[in-house]
């Protein structure tokens, strides 16, 4: 788990269970304060109390196995020509400014390929 | 590509369960890559399958590439009977996933999977990690690059939290 597994996962069984910090930490017997250092990343909780807490929220913390990933020279190839200014970009954007963004990308690509189409029926004699 | 803010309203109107894979949830991630289609994993419980069609019902979902005429109808019974479905409807492009290789179905997915809010909605998308690992469970050459760019991302986002 990452650092900021955590603080997420913490974050998001709250929020579904509509509670403040005040209120999940009543129902799992502890101080807001243990709840708003975890949320914010400034205390590593251990396992047994992250369950504890999400178990507050009304959820159950599963952990699951998955398979090493294993180095690719073909990702890794691929990587060196990744823009990360443009992923960069994106990600100072909000999800709904990023789908936004591509739908406009999309559209006009969309109109551009009209255009094309019309411009070859002109040409076609 | 499908006007996403009218497909999650139709969605989360009819309280359907479903995660949004593939090309769009990558995008959400913060991926620079186009897709025309969006694919969702949908849940398979009998009530889930009912309320997924209704949703889906205005759209008229027909199968893509499929020539007009088939005696195909979009029903609870036709997704019951199926299990993964390349949909094109009035409103664009839409591939409904049953399972995922390597991904497995809904509950699967919805624990490897996070809340993005958009569009005045809170909708689960599959997570990076989970959504790099698909990939490479799929193991088809065409996702190499994809794969390149989304643990590019990964490591900006980490880079970005240092």
């Amino acid at each position: 788990m990452d650092n900021g597994t955590g603080p997420r996962l913490l974050r998001e069984a709250r929020h579904r269970a509509a509670q403040s910090q005040r209120e999940l930490a009543q129902a799992a017997s502890t101080a807001q304060s243990v709840v708003g250092r975890i949320e914010a990343g400034l205390t590593s909780p251990t396992l047994a109390t992250l369950e504890a807490l999400v178990s507050a929220a009304g959820f159950e913390l599963q952990t699951v196995l998955v398979p090493k990933r294993r180095a690719d020279p073909v990702i890794t190839l691929y990587k060196r020509d990744v823009d990360r200014t443009l992923l960069r970009e994106n990600l100072r954007r909000t999800v709904e400014e990023r789908w936004r963004m591509h739908a406009a990308l999309h559209a006009q690509g969309v109109a551009l390929q009209r255009a094309m189409k019309k411009a070859r029926a002109r040409k076609t004699p | 590509m499908i006007p996403l803010e009218q497909f999650l309203a139709a969605l989360h109107g009819r309280g359907v369960d479903f995660v949004i894979i593939g090309g769009v949830a990558a995008q959400a991630h913060g991926s620079a890559r186009v897709t025309q289609d969006l694919d969702i994993c949908y849940s398979r419980t009998r009530d889930n399958i009912a309320r997924l069609v209704r949703a889906l019902t205005p759209f008229a979902p027909y199968l893509r590439g499929a020539s007009r005429g088939l005696p195909f109808q979009w029903s609870a019974a036709t997704v019951q009977a199926g299990l993964n479905f390349t949909l094109t409807t009035t409103i664009g492009d839409l591939d409904l996933l049953g399972e995922v290789t390597g991904g497995g179905g809904f509950a699967q997915l919805a624990q490897h999977s996070v809340e993005v809010e958009a569009f005045g909605f809170e909708t689960r998308i599959i997570s990076l990690p989970w959504l790099i690992h698909v990939k490479r469970a799929a193991g088809r050459p065409k996702d190499l690059e994809v794969i390149a760019e989304l643990e590019a991302l990964e490591e900006e986002i980490r880079r970005a939290k240092r």
